[in-house]
């Protein structure tokens, strides 16, 4: 009776074995597919994040640039939102998606850079005496859901 | 793949495939039944092994591209913000349409150099796939590793220069046009970019721009590192 154990043992233990070997195989060559669907993913949503703050990072800088040339005291308000959401800018991992705050964050950002380009009152639009229009840039994309697991 | 050679083949005295024939040994009958039931299970290890190794890597896989599109495309962004911000400027003290409309198009410009960086940024993480069949390709085989391979890589590498110097070809010939150059790619796969003929046109109309403006050069310090 110990044979006919032994035997039916050996065809389970063939059954798993051959599954594993298929298993081993098909991991490896997963691990490597893994990468690189991943990477086609995050590429495409890094460069989005990264476009968008970059876009708010490059006005900020000229703007800041532009400001001191022409500045009085009462822009010194304007300064400091112009000084306040650079420092935010600054501090936003953009190249991090484990982020924990990268929405929250990124919707602050997007907030007082509209505020920002309000024109209000003569202070903007000193030199013409018109309330001027400006071109935005071009629209942010909506960061969409960085971790997919 | 491999594991077919590994399903055990044991040939029978009787006719092979003559599954009708009354007189064949049933043993034979079985053994392709075992052989068949164990390739499915191979098979099935194959799938579940494949599914099983792409959720291990396909987060860390995300968090590299993320990082490296990021970095590549922000430079972009900082571009286009610099020239958005001139453009407000030129609104602001009624510069006249010239030099908004000279802007609009650098700012189309950069954009369009943005689209194809990003284009290019993905087929480049893509290519690696290509190499990887070269298994598939060993276990057929149809032609001996060593020369394939080298062939392989050969073929990629000549493609890739033959579609860089047609693409360079095409920009030198169009920069008016603000077409994005190829060599733009290679840079990317050499992680070194810069010396992008496009993006170094549109930063130096940049320039003369602002210096038309009389605006101090200070303006586009932050975006040195193009």
């Amino acid at each position: 009776m110990a044979g006919g154990q032994d035997m039916f043992d050996a065809i389970v233990m063939a059954d798993e074995r051959f599954h594993g070997e298929g298993y081993q195989e098909g991991y490896e060559e997963g691990n490597s597919l893994g990468i690189i669907e991943g990477r086609q993913y995050g590429t495409l949503h890094g460069a989005k994040i990264g476009s968008e703050i970059g876009c708010y990072q490059g006005f900020a800088f000229a703007w800041r640039c532009l400001l001191h040339t022409c500045t009085t005291e009462k822009d010194s308000k304007k300064t400091k939102a112009l000084e306040s959401l650079i420092e935010m800018i600054q501090k936003f991992p953009y190249d991090d998606p484990t982020y924990d705050k990268l929405h929250e964050d990124l919707d602050k950002i997007r907030g007082k850079f509209k505020q920002m380009r309000k024109p209000t009152g003569t202070a903007w639009s000193r030199g013409t005496g018109s309330r001027a229009r400006t071109r935005l840039p071009r629209p942010p994309v909506t960061a969409v859901s960085c971790c997919l697991l | 793949m491999s594991w077919v050679q590994r399903a055990p083949l044991v040939r029978g005295p009787g006719e092979e495939g003559d599954v009708f024939d009354e007189e064949a040994d049933e043993s034979l009958l079985v053994q392709r039944e075992w052989r068949s039931h164990m390739q499915r299970r191979v098979k099935e290890g194959y799938r579940d092994g494949i599914d099983a190794g792409k959720a291990v890597t396909l987060q860390q896989g995300f968090n590299q591209g993320y990082k490296e599109g990021a970095e590549i495309i922000i430079n972009y962004g900082q571009l286009r913000g610099t020239l958005s911000a001139l453009l407000s400027w030129c609104h602001l003290h009624d510069n006249g349409s010239t030099l908004i409309s000279k802007i609009n198009n650098l700012l189309d410009a950069v954009g369009q150099c943005e689209e194809y960086v990003l284009k290019h940024l993905k087929s480049i993480t893509s290519q690696p796939h290509v190499v990887d069949l070269l298994d598939s390709i060993q276990d057929m085989d149809l032609c001996h590793v060593a020369p394939t391979e080298k062939k392989m890589d050969e073929a990629k590498d000549e493609r890739l220069c033959e579609n860089n110097a047609e693409l360079h070809k095409n920009c030198s010939k169009s920069l008016s046009e603000a077409d994005c150059s190829s060599l733009e790619c290679c840079r990317l796969q050499e992680h070194a970019h810069s010396e992008n003929p496009s993006l170094a046109w549109i930063l130096e109309q940049t320039a003369s721009l602002v210096k038309q403006l009389g605006i101090s050069l200070d303006v586009l310090q932050h975006l040195k590192q193009l």
